[in-house]
């Protein structure tokens, strides 16, 4: 049996990116895809490259800010980090995300327990 | 406010892309090092690490492209990068760009001048004193009686009063009357137009005189004790000799003396297309318009009314305002007037709106044909330009660009051509217009009134000028596009394919049908013009029944002109003693109006026993009219003196109107309720023979004549003849009146010239349609020339194969001719079919033509496949002399 990853939700990528910046900090496109498959123990499939429209898109938004600075390994490399526009925007959206998960595991329950 | 960051930075990110790919460039370079990093330190071989780097950062390439398109407007980057090249595409072949440029140029000028006119007419409001005004018209439902002096689209006198006094909507509203025509004294009377107007006219409109003042309360007396008047800038400089100290003279107008308190500021004069050479207060109405007692009749028609709204006020919220009042007023006629309220314009009347824009309508379409005809040309263009495009085209479908982006890149490039035509064309209509209206204004009748018109193209007239030109681009520049972007890429490429896909193909037909629509909607117009000239060569030559030839009518309006109707009598009996007995003159007659002349008289008539009515024209004649003219009186007699004296109730009837009335009888001593005048009825004593005196043209004229009333004959024609000729005979009759009244206003004229006042707008209406059919009979040819030698050109080959074969020049010239003249055939045919549906619409101005005339819808179509044909055989010539070795040899 072929095991398939998940492809990345439209509209979810926002997200992710956001959060994951929030927890670890200002943090490299090499950086961020890796926390992205380690705590989605590599469920999610990510072409890593697709990134960069993204994190470029979150600039453009407001929501981010990138910084040149030097990687662990002393590699010159492009430095993200939330914004104030950025927190509040990963709040809403976290908000957002957390009411749409509940409507649609209520669709999933069993009929039974549905009805109320 | 986030869309509108992104946007800003999107558009930021136009002007620095290089940085910004570089910098992607860098931080995809970076991730890559550490991807590898990673791989290795896991123990893969370098190889191997490479690989699985490379496959989990995904292709650098589509990476690129969606991050570029997230970097700026991927959309306006492309229309940049397709009007680049649009550009050098136009500029590599500039004869075809320079043709298509004039042509656009030519379609939409004309169109755009044509609107601009429109617009001048009825579409710019009216902006006086730099305000804008509203208009209201009363609108009339059912059938009730009221007297109208101008339009019925005005009001009375009482009615103005009561609207100006009991609004709570206008912050002011001004009344006039416009057209009031009166004969200004000195030493040589000359007749000039002004109007009568409400004492706050002035104040409403917010024109403030350059000299003087405007009306005052006190200017406005009941009886018109000491009249005043206001004078336009233009009567000030051309008549009264740009006098400093005019105010306070006096003029004489219509006999009575005038203080001239102030003149109007320069560019004023009224709102109508007639200028206003003076405003007199509505109460010198009696000296000004003497013909009636005007002020207080109720129920009638003679005032225009503007006025401001107040602040914040809707055209709606006024209607209903004024509304409540009109309602209030109907006692008599409850229910049977609206109102309408609307921004004032120049030709706003509604019964004005609807012939300008039915005629607006005619001639938008007309030059509107001529822009289709053009676009069919460019199109045709375009197709021959896609033939030696195609390998370009192919070349860049098998590349990869998909058929959209190819359409959306070929339709910029024809867009684009037509901007820059529709930019040329409009621009020269602007200059020219104004001049064009100048010379179509110096060919008017000679009767006809002044006219004031300004042509200010504003915003309307561009944005109509600008979607024209985008609808033309898109018009001829699609199915070009379309065709030319469905190449088969593997045929295309093969040189030989090229002529294979144009000689079967579907461009060959497309062109076929261009051609043939060009024709016919050529066909259309020239037909039109065909028809029109025909019509104006009957009027100048058609015999209207009755005698021009010798005869000058004298005309003058006595009451109009101040007279009482005391004097004017007497005046009249003097003059007509006078005139009749001068040298020369064997014969004179008088009459209400003279024939053909430009004022017509219209009842209705009923038959006392059936109550049929009809709605007749009619004229008010002295004995021997019909023998000074040469009508004959086909049964009965003429008129007598006694009967004049008497008032005998007795009438002459056309044939026309006998047949109508009482068919298959004799009509003599038949009855007439005519005047809507019961007691006793008017009885028949004659018929005379159907004579065009009303309408060039009309053969059989439903006409009645009644003999002049003593009472209401002062303002008569004379009509004399003489056999002096007309020059001696006209000093005469001047001679003569000016020694009886000196201040008398009045012009001679022979009667050969009334007829002019049918030609002059059937001149300029011939002209017109024939220029346009000039035009759209050389776009046309163009286009069928086009047609046949690009057929031509393309079947070089084939013919000399034919010619190899033994074919001669004759054999190869039928093949070519034959299948050119096909469309042209289908579109002559498609044309006259159309024209024949509608050619209708210009019979008032075919005196008589058919609207399916034989002779213009066999010579036009005649002379259009000869053209079509020597357009066609000029190109097909070389056919003839291609030398089967050379053409075998071609390519």
């Amino acid at each position: 049996m072929i095991e398939r990853k998940a492809e990345v939700l439209q509209g979810t990528l926002d997200l992710i990116v956001l959060k994951t910046l929030e927890t670890m900090g200002p943090m490299h496109g090499y950086g961020i895809a890796r926390r992205i498959e380690q705590v989605s123990r590599e469920l999610l499939s990510l072409n890593q490259g697709t990134l960069y429209p993204a994190l470029l898109r979150l600039q453009q938004r407001g929501w981010i800010s990138s910084e040149w600075g030097a990687s662990e390994n002393n590699r010159k490399a492009k430095y993200y980090s939330l914004t104030r526009a950025g927190k509040k925007q990963l709040a809403a959206e976290a908000k957002n995300w957390e009411q749409i998960a509940a409507v649609i595991a209520r669709f999933l329950q069993p009929r039974g327990e549905n009805v109320r | 406010m986030t869309a509108m960051r992104e946007f800003v930075s999107r558009l930021l990110g136009l002007f620095r892309k290089p940085a910004l790919e570089r910098d992607l460039d860098d931080e995809l370079q970076a991730h890559f090092d550490m991807l590898l990093d990673e791989n290795r330190a896991r123990g893969m071989s370098e190889a191997e690490a490479r690989r699985v780097a490379r496959i989990r950062l995904g292709g650098a390439e589509q990476i690129r492209e969606a991050h570029r398109e997230q970097s700026s407007l991927p959309l306006l980057e492309t229309l940049a990068k397709d009007l680049r090249y649009g550009f050098r595409q136009l500029w590599r072949s500039p004869g075809f760009t320079l043709v298509a440029v004039l042509t656009i140029a030519l379609g939409i000028g004309m169109n755009a001048g044509i609107f601009s006119i429109l617009d001048a007419l009825a579409l710019q409001p009216i902006s006086v004193g730099g305000q804008k005004l509203a208009s209201i018209y009363p609108i009339f439902q059912g059938h009730r009686h009221r007297n109208v002096h101008n339009s019925p689209s005005m009001f009375s006198y009482p009615e103005y009063k009561a609207y100006r006094d009991q609004n709570h909507t206008f912050s002011g509203l001004a009344g006039y009357v416009p057209f009031v025509i009166t004969t200004a004294g000195g030493e040589r009377p000359v007749e000039i137009v002004g109007s009568l107007a409400t004492c706050n006219y002035f104040d409403v409109l917010n024109e403030r005189p350059a000299l003087g003042r405007g009306f005052v309360e006190a200017d406005c007396p009941a009886a018109g004790a000491s009249p005043v008047v206001i004078v336009s800038d233009d009567y000030w400089r051309n008549t009264l000799g740009a006098d400093l100290q005019i105010v306070g003279k006096t003029i004489s107008l219509n006999h009575s003396l005038f203080t001239i308190i102030g003149v109007a500021p320069h560019g004023f004069d009224g709102t109508e297309i007639t200028p206003s050479a003076f405003w007199a207060p509505m109460e010198m109405q009696p000296a000004l318009l003497p013909e009636d007692q005007f002020l207080d009749d109720v129920d009638l028609s003679w005032m225009a009314l503007l006025g401001t709204l107040k602040p914040g006020i809707s055209l709606e919220q006024a209607r209903a305002d004024l509304s409540v009042i009109t309602g209030q007023m109907q006692t008599k006629y409850p229910g049977t007037m609206r109102l309408e309220v609307r921004r004032a314009e120049l030709f706003n009347r509604p019964e004005e709106r609807g012939y300008i824009f039915a005629v607006g309508t005619v001639v938008l379409t007309a030059v509107g044909l001529v822009l289709l005809i053009a676009c069919a040309n460019i199109a045709n263009l375009l197709l021959a330009r896609a033939a030696g495009r195609r390998r370009e085209i192919a070349v860049r479908l098998a590349l990869g660009a998909s058929r959209r982006r190819l359409i959306r890149q070929l339709l910029t490039e024809s867009v684009l051509l037509a901007l820059m035509g529709g930019a040329l064309g409009t621009f020269i209509s602007f200059v020219s217009f104004e001049a064009l209206m100048r010379s179509v204004i110096a060919h008017l009748p000679p009767g006809a009134p002044p006219i004031s018109l300004h042509l200010s193209p504003d915003a309307r007239v561009l944005a109509y000028s600008l979607l024209l030109t985008v609808l033309t681009g898109v018009a001829f520049g699609l199915a070009p596009a379309l065709q030319s972007s469905r190449a088969d890429v593997n045929t295309s490429l093969k040189e030989e394919g090229v002529d294979a896909a144009m000689r079967s193909g579907r461009i060959g037909k497309l062109r076929n049908s261009l051609v043939g629509a060009q024709v016919a909607v050529c066909m259309i117009l020239l037909l039109a013009a065909g028809l029109l000239l025909h019509g104006l060569y009957r009027a100048q030559t058609i015999d209207p029944g009755f005698e021009m030839k010798g005869i000058d009518t004298v005309n003058f309006a006595l009451t109009r002109q101040g007279y009482s109707e005391a004097q004017a009598a007497a005046l009249h009996e003097q003059m007509k003693e006078r005139l009749a007995a001068l040298p020369g003159i064997d014969a004179l007659v008088q009459a209400r109006n003279t024939p053909l002349g430009d004022e017509h008289w219209e009842t209705s008539a009923r038959l006392p026993q059936s109550g049929t009515s009809l709605q007749v024209r009619y004229n008010r004649v002295s004995p021997n009219f019909f023998s000074i003219l040469g009508i004959p009186i086909v049964r009965g007699r003429d008129f007598s003196d006694s009967e004049v004296q008497s008032g005998a109730r007795v009438l002459i009837v056309t044939e026309a109107a006998a047949r109508e009335f009482w068919p298959g009888q004799d009509p003599i001593g038949k009855t007439l309720e005519v005047f809507g005048d019961t007691s006793p009825l008017l009885e028949v004593i004659g018929v005379a023979k159907d004579a065009q005196v009303d309408l060039l043209g009309q053969e059989h004229p439903r006409f009645l004549y009644v003999p002049t009333s003593l009472k209401e004959s002062a303002d008569d024609v004379f009509m004399v003849h003489s056999t002096l000729g007309d020059a001696a005979t006209q000093r005469e009759i001047h001679d003569a009146i000016h020694q009886i009244d000196p201040q008398l206003l009045f012009t001679v004229a022979r009667l050969e010239d009334n007829p002019e006042n049918f030609r002059a707008f059937s001149r300029i209406v011939a002209a017109a349609s024939g220029t346009l059919g000039a035009l759209a009979m050389l776009l046309a040819s163009i286009g069928v020339y086009g047609l046949v030698s690009f057929a031509v050109s393309r079947r070089i080959r084939e013919i000399g194969i034919r010619m190899a074969l033994g074919a001669d020049g004759r054999d190869v010239m039928k093949l070519i001719l034959g299948q050119a003249m096909r469309p042209v055939a289908i579109g002559a045919a498609t044309g006259m079919i159309c024209c024949a549906g509608v050619s209708r619409i210009f019979s008032v101005l075919l005196f008589g033509v058919s609207p399916i005339d034989p002779v213009a819808f066999l010579l036009v179509p005649a002379f259009l496949i000869l053209v079509a044909a020597v357009a066609c055989y000029v190109p097909a010539r070389r056919a003839m002399r291609v030398d089967p070795m050379v053409a075998l040899r071609y390519e």
